[in-house]
This record gives structure tokens, sequence and C-alpha cells, in this order.
């Protein structure tokens, strides 16, 4: 029954212009302009690390686009027919949380591709393996993240706050710009960000190293934090909605 | 379709056993002073009703009456304030997740980016037993537009769509709010021969309307609701009878009216253009009356309209005619 509804949403996303427009090719071509203008366009794996960021970058906004279909979903009513065919709250919300998990794949595996077929960027086959699986895992904070601004808002604001999540943690999580080039408190801040411990685990991976255990732990308490967060917006939507 | 007031009368005492599994001697659908209230507003003021497995029955009110909050309770949307409600014995949360009921809700609207068959084929896969796709997009009118996207289907086509994910399932119980709001009167005919399709197959349906026309020709019963509350309950000629039946009119030709509204049968009398309207209960016993006055000129007596039926029982008074639940 979630392998059926799971088909139906990620065919929906999939269906979405602006998701494969924005969602895939957006973190691509960003990708391809900062790592290919400028003088000192390669400097020190300044493109793999910054193929990881961007990847991770993809990721994060397919993850929270997961949570304004829900909000979208809530609005023309949709929740409220699932309600009433014989599929529980519960595997509702799981099977939106692997909608999300699985359009997260796309939208990372699009910039692994473009590091690798048009900058370069060579790798062990294991380690493209980690890094592929670290980011498809490393998301899920995000997507519980999108879900519980979607159940908790309206199809607009979600969008909005969505966009704005994505902005923000992209940008002092250190996934558009090296976090080198920050100033000394906003690269500390960035230390706590899920974002920047998203990406610095796929970023370990990438150099043949394993991830530490700080980011892992960052990452886990993120995602315990989100999680609590979609579960509570959850349980207030249904009494409303 | 329409029955007979016998067979009104045995809903309530009687538990048919028909052709159906062992539960259901269990009534389809049965509350019990069930409440709901938004705030001050009380939506649903305590309702009893019982639904026979095989019956089509018509919620008639007006906008606002309680209908789709009363659809709530019984779909397990709402949960009720006081009172029980009740699906085949259980409760309406274990009858949708057990696959016996499907829906038809009002403020649906197209599911972006999906085609028709993807959508029917994935509800019916969400149920237990459900039919085959392919006869459910025929019995909703949709094979033509099976592969078609929903979000680009005209209203009534979207309309038939939500018909075809209610019964998508092979519910025992279809229960459809408002069902043909947005359609013409073709898509009207069409939607209600689907419906009736349905029906025929045994099952329950209950379906939400304001228009008084479609409840009368497509239920076996008809419950009228007002201001949350059961305030009829019967078949549209039960109805007819219970609104004060028939109009008696007459020519005065200069007589006096005094006297007219104490004639037998008689419950009000309104002067038009020297012609007396009479309402009454009883058109035989009018009729003689104004014999014995020799006031017979031009004499016509019409049976009261539906509509008449209608605004006469959701004056604010309930009427106790019927065999059903009505208090």
């Amino acid at each position: 029954m979630i392998t059926a509804y799971v088909r139906l949403e990620v065919r929906r996303t999939l269906r979405d212009t602006s998701f494969v427009v924005f969602g895939i090719g957006m973190p691509v071509l960003m990708y391809l302009l900062f790592t290919n203008l400028g003088a000192d366009a390669d400097t020190g794996g300044w493109k793999t690390a910054s193929m990881v960021a961007m990847a991770a970058y993809g990721a994060l906004g397919a993850a929270l686009g997961t949570g304004t279909g829900v909000a979208e979903d809530k609005g023309i009513g949709w929740l409220r027919q699932l309600r009433v065919t014989p599929m529980t709250p519960r595997q509702v919300v799981i099977g939106r949380a692997l909608t999300g998990s699985v359009t997260v794949l796309p939208a990372a595996a699009a910039v692994l591709a473009a590091g690798a077929l048009v900058n370069g960027v060579r790798l062990e086959a294991w380690e493209w393996a980690a890094v592929a699986l670290a980011l498809w895992l490393g998301a899920l904070p995000f997507t519980l993240l999108g879900i519980g601004n979607g159940y908790r808002l309206t199809a607009q604001t979600t969008g909005v706050v969505n966009v704005g999540c994505s902005l923000a943690l992209s940008i002092v999580g250190g996934l558009w710009f090296p976090t080198e080039l920050f100033p000394h408190w906003l690269r500390s801040l960035s230390g706590f960000t899920p974002t920047r411990r998203f990406a610095e685990i796929g970023q370990s991976l990438a150099a043949g190293a394993a991830p530490g255990p700080a980011a892992v732990a960052v990452l886990a308490a993120w995602a315990l934090l989100f999680g609590s967060y979609a579960v509570l917006s959850y349980r207030r939507s249904a009494r409303t909605a | 379709m329409t029955q007979t007031p016998q067979t009104v009368r045995t809903a309530r005492t009687v538990r048919t056993t028909r052709t159906a599994p062992p539960a259901h001697d269990e009534p389809a659908i049965r509350f019990r002073h069930a409440a709901k209230s938004f705030g001050a507003v009380r939506a649903v003021a305590g309702i009893d009703l019982d639904v026979r497995p095989g019956e089509t029955v018509a919620l008639l009110g007006r906008n606002g009456a309680g209908k789709s909050t009363a659809i709530g309770l019984l779909l397990g949307l709402e949960e009720p304030d006081a009172g029980t409600v009740r699906l085949f014995g259980e409760t309406p949360d274990r009858a949708v997740r057990a696959g016996r009921v499907g829906a038809m809700l009002q403020e649906g609207r197209a599911v972006p980016r999906i085609t028709v068959r993807e959508l029917v084929a994935f509800v019916a896969r969400t149920y237990p037993a459900p039919m085959p796709v392919a006869e459910a997009l025929e019995l909703a009118g949709l094979t033509e537009l099976a592969g078609r996207r929903i979000d680009r289907l005209s209203g009534g086509q979207a309309q038939r769509v939500r018909f075809a994910v209610a019964l998508a399932g092979n519910p025992e119980l279809i229960v459809l709010d408002e069902p043909t709001a947005a359609l013409d009167v073709e898509a009207r005919r069409a939607f209600w021969e689907s419906m009736r399709g349905y029906a025929r197959r045994g099952n329950t349906v209950l379906f939400s309307t304001h228009y008084l026309e479609e409840a009368d020709a497509h239920a076996d019963r008809i419950v009228v609701v007002d201001a949350g509350r059961i305030v009829a309950d019967g078949t549209g000629d039960q109805l007819r009878r219970a609104a004060g039946g028939s109009l008696v009119c007459v020519d005065l030709a200069g007589r006096p009216t005094e006297g007219l509204g104490e004639l037998p049968g008689v419950v009000s009398v309104e002067v038009r253009a020297d012609r007396a309207r009479l309402r009454t209960e009883d058109p035989d016993a009018t009729v003689v009356a104004l014999a014995g006055l020799g006031a017979v000129r031009g004499i016509e007596v019409t049976a009261a309209s539906l509509d008449d039926a209608f605004l006469a029982l959701t004056d604010g008074h309930t009427h106790t005619f019927s065999a059903g639940s009505a208090r």
C-alpha cells in the first residue's frame, strides 16, 4: 500500500516542471558556474568539495520540496480524501517521507554526474557509492523539516518558508561558498548547522576518510529535532484539516 | 425505486438479513444522539438515524443545515462531542480502515500531475477487495478519459473522477457529499445513472443534496436536516403528505372569507385576486365542506409540491409523521 502511494507521489513530483528545472537543474548550473568562473577555479580540490556541497544543496531543496507538496495536498483536500481510504495516517506520513527520499536522489545524482563528466572529478568507485549513500540518507532530517512545515502551514507560506530555509541553511552551512571564506563567528555558527555537517560527511567520504563523529552527532540531533517537529505539526493538522 | 411506508417502518424495527455477510444484521449506518459543535455553533445537534444495508438515502437540507458535518462524523473525519456513530457496528475509523466505506468529499479539488487511471488504480489498491480499475472507470463514465491528467479536466469530468475514487475500492457503503454540485444537466443525469448502477449491486448509498428533485428521484428515503436536527424522514410522498398535503383553490365570487379557516382539514388560507387557496391535510373533507357552503366555483385540487413540503418541514417545527427517527 505504501509502495503504491510512494510510486504515485514520486510520479507527481517528477512531472512537476519547476521541480525538474529548479530542483535538479539549478544546483547543477550553480556548481558548474562556481567551479569554472574565476582564475583560481580549482584550488585545493574545490571542484570535488563543491560537487558534494552542491549535491547536498540539491538534496536539501528536493527534501524540503516534499513538504511543499504536503501543503499543496492539504490545500486541495487530497490529504482529507486519503483519510477516507483504508490507508492509516501513519502510512501516509511514512509514504511522504519515503517519497522525499526518492526525489532527493536525482537532484543529488545530477550534480555528481556533472562533477564526473564535466569537471573531471575522479573518485574510487566505493567513494562515489559512499558519497551518494550519505547524501541520500543524510537528507532525511531536511525531509522531516519540510514535512513539518507542510503540515503546519498553508501551501503558499510553506513554499516561501521552505525556500527561506533552503537559502539560509545553504549559505550558512557553506554549501555555496567554502566556510574558510567566512568571518570567524560565522564559521563557528556554521558548525552547528545540519547542512554544514551534512556536506562535511559527504566531503570526508569523497576524500576517502570516515566522517567525524561530531558531524554525525550534530546531524543526528537535528534529525531528532526535525522529526519531533514533523510529528507535532502532523498531529496539529490532523485535528484541523 | 420508491419504497412503501411499510418498508421504511421495518428499517427501525426489523433487522433484515438480506443476502449479505453475517455482520449485516447491523445497520450500515447508525447515529445515536450524535452531536458536534464548532465553537458556539451546534452544527449537528443530536441525530438518531439508522440506515439499512442496501438502502439509498438522501440527506436533504439547506446550506449550513449540518449535512457536511453529519457526513464528517459518519466518515470519522470529525469526532462527535456526544453520542455515537457506527458503521456496520464498528467505529467509523475501523470501518474505513477495513475498506468498507468509500467517499466523495465536497471540497476535493483535482490532484495535480496524475492521470485518471493512475489515481483510480492507486485508490483501488488501498482497498482489500477492489473492483477492476476498468470497471470503476466504466461505472463513472471515464473510460475515454482514463489517460488524461486530472488537473486538465473540466469541472464535471473532475467530479466524475471523485465518484470513481469513491467506488474504486468496491466498498459496501458510499457516501457522497453534494455529488452533483458542479454538474450540468446532462452530466447530472449520467451521474445518477452510475450511482443507481452501484446501488443496484446491493450497496448502501448515502448522498447529501439541497436539490429536492434529486432526493425525490434518486433516493429510497429522504432524511430532511435542518439546524443540525433531523426534522423528517420518509419517502418523497410521505414528506408531501406530512407537509399539509394538498391545495384546494376556489373562486370566491365576492363571498366573504370568514370561516374558511375553520373548515375541516384546512391549515391555512390565502386570498389572491378573489381566489382562495386553502392548504389542507384532508382535501376530501375540505371539498365536501365547501360544497356544503355552496362555495364550489372553479374548484381545483392539487398536491403540494415537494418544495412546499420542504419549506413547511424546515420552518422550525419537528414533524413526527414518519417511521424513521424524527422526534
